[in-house]
């Protein structure tokens, strides 16, 4: 009975991760492929990342996002963090609704809203556009992350600095800032990654001649996906694996944080 | 965190010389993609000492409702007809002065003054596409079906020789077009009797098509699952330069039906912003001539409305019949026209009905 209920449990993963993770390893797979139709498999090849890194439009395009997305994610982070700690510390409804809307609100709106927003101040839309528009999107996913880490938290530990002498500042800076710690990198990379690849409001808040990764791609899609759009996302998920890493080494904890918690 | 804040800090520095620096005149085009031949941006760019910065859209609506909500920062825009028609509307558009344009004498005078712009006081014709049939040519001989007519598509008699081979367009203005079309009515025809007419020819042939597909036909095509496709033409074009390059063993052709077609006519317009009306004039002028517009004909199969332009033009292409119509079929083109609220509702009504299969 439990060896049963134990295989039927391992098929059941199996399946959710095979559902999670095969349609990218068939979109890494065919980026070797070499047949621009891509429709069966005919050979292996490198040659569409040498197109890929040959291809001016594309390089421009990913440069545009990683710096858009690198500011969003670092400024976000820190508005973020303070919201989080504020949402923790006055448990007014008022202020988690402000807060929180941005991720409750359909993306179409907030593209448009934002754009017109813009206009109305005269705002040339260009990269710092749309890296505001990723930086107020983003800031509500920090918060969040960083919230539920505060619940967490040993108040006693706080109270404990305050009672040694410690002003605010320092015991944020020195007790609560380094427990906290995993949730604001996870919100780090999770605005990273939430930037890098949005469309929607991208596409509202982009001016004249600001093209990013995701409008490119999309706008590639329209003629023919070649195994070069393969590529490029091939390498987007690389670095967000990589990013990924490099956040669990520098916090051991972060990808445990469940059973840290408890 | 220091080290992740310094890591960060490095990439910005390394990512931000991307940026644009504006130095340079540029002149800005939003496009659709891949719709102009690079060697021609090259020359543009050499002759106004000027760099073309090109953004992309890939659908009208998308560059309407940016525009509609006030973007701005545009030079040229390359909308099809109706968008045009909506645009200026919309009073987003700025008037050609034409005396800066002596190519305009160029173009196809069939292609100018239409209702959708009287007298092109804002648009001049780029290029243009029509909703044809495809075929594979080995499978098509081999069925001895016909490739000139809608009947194709609608005729259960021929279409029971290619069950589950074919496709149609996800649209219902394509499809009803090609349906009256077929049953010989204006593809503007608004009259509800006759869009029942269409939908009773749509639903009879309904069961024989594979799918309703608007994107991943030329892929079909190419490989070999899909026979027979009701497509556009530059797709067709290009799902041909895909069998070859594949070295299939068929050719994907283009099929322009007797009873006339859709046509789609990209024009290109000034937005009432642009920061640089002077090189839009310019680049429209350039584009006018017949040497820089063909070159995107041999480029994607696009129609071509530049009577100086043919004589650049490839031959292969110059001698298709549905890039390069022959009068007769050319006065049954038709662009598309806007419908009204209530029309629109009730086409929306009878396509759902069509799609549910009742």
């Amino acid at each position: 009975m439990r060896g049963k209920r134990r295989i039927a449990l391992w098929i059941a993963a199996g399946a959710g991760y095979a559902f999670l993770y095969v349609p990218l390893i068939i979109v890494i797979v065919y980026s070797f492929n070499n047949s621009r139709l891509n429709a069966e498999w005919v050979g292996f090849t490198l040659n569409w990342y040498d197109t890929l890194f040959h291809d001016q439009d594309m390089i421009f395009a990913a440069g545009n996002s990683l710096a858009i997305a690198l500011t969003a994610s670092l400024v976000s982070t820190v508005l973020g963090t303070a919201a989080g700690v504020a949402m923790y510390r006055y448990p007014t409804k008022l202020l988690s609704v402000l807060v929180l809307a941005p991720i409750a609100i359909p993306e179409i709106l907030m593209g448009v809203s934002l754009l017109i927003f813009f206009v109305l101040l005269n705002f040339t839309l260009g990269l710092v556009s749309v890296a505001l528009a990723h930086i107020a999107f983003c800031i509500g996913f920090v918060a969040i992350v960083v919230r539920a880490r505060l619940a967490g938290m040993d108040e006693s530990l706080t109270e404990a600095a305050r009672d040694c002498g410690a002003s605010p500042w320092q015991t944020f800076r020195y007790i609560t800032l380094p427990l906290i710690m995993p949730g604001v990198i996870a919100g780090a990379l999770m605005a990273f990654t939430l930037s890098i690849d949005d469309f929607v409001i991208t596409f509202f808040t982009a001016g004249a001649g600001t093209v990013t990764l995701p409008l490119q791609i999309y706008s590639m899609i329209k003629i023919a996906v070649t195994p070069e759009v393969n590529a490029v996302s091939s390498l987007l998920m690389l670095l967000t694996l990589a990013l990924i890493i490099i956040a669990s080494r520098v916090s051991p904890t972060l990808l445990r944080s469940q059973e840290d918690l408890s | 965190m220091k080290k992740l804040l310094w890591l960060a800090a490095a990439s910005l520095a390394i990512a931000l010389p991307a940026a644009p620096v504006f130095a340079k005149d540029e002149f800005h085009l939003y496009n659709w993609n891949n719709y102009i031949a690079p060697e021609t941006i090259k020359r543009f760019e050499e002759s106004c000492k000027c760099e073309v910065v090109q953004t992309y859209y890939s659908d009208n609506e998308e560059l309407l409702a940016k525009l509609a909500a006030g973007a701005k920062g545009y030079d040229m825009l390359v909308p099809t007809s109706n968008a045009v028609e909506a645009l200026i509307k919309g009073k987003q558009l700025k008037p050609i002065d034409k005396s800066q344009l002596p190519n305009l004498k160029n173009i196809n005078p069939i292609y100018l003054n239409t209702p959708f712009d009287p007298g092109n006081k804002y648009s001049v014709p780029y290029a243009m596409s029509t909703t044809i049939i495809g075929y594979n040519d080995v499978k098509m001989k081999e069925l001895g079906l016909p490739t000139d007519t809608w009947a194709v598509i609608f005729e259960p008699k021929y279409l029971e020789k290619v069950k589950g081979r074919i496709t149609v367009l996800d649209s219902a203005n394509e499809l009803f077009a090609a349906a009256l079309k077929y049953l010989g009515y204006s593809a503007n025809d608004v009259d509800e009797k006759h869009w029942n007419e269409a939908v009773a020819v749509i639903k009879k042939a309904r069961p024989y098509w594979a799918a309703f597909n608007a994107s991943s036909y030329i892929k079909e095509l190419t490989v070999g699952n899909i026979w027979l496709v009701h497509g556009y033409s530059n797709d067709i074009f290009q799902a041909n330069l895909d069998a070859q390059a594949a070295k299939r063993a068929f050719h994907i052709l283009q099929g322009m039906p007797k009873e006339g077609a859709v046509l789609a006519v990209d024009n290109m317009v000034i937005h009432k912003d642009a920061p640089r009306p002077d090189l839009a004039l310019k680049f429209m002028n350039f584009m006018l001539e017949g040497k820089n517009s063909s070159e995107l004909t041999n480029l994607i199969g696009s129609g071509n409305p530049n009577l100086e332009a043919v004589k650049y033009i490839k031959p292969e292409i110059l001698k298709n019949p549905a890039i390069f119509p022959d009068k007769a079929v050319e006065a049954k083109l038709e662009q598309l026209k806007e419908l009204t609220g209530a029309q629109r509702r009730l086409r929306n009504k009878l396509w759902t009905e069509i799609k549910a299969g009742r």
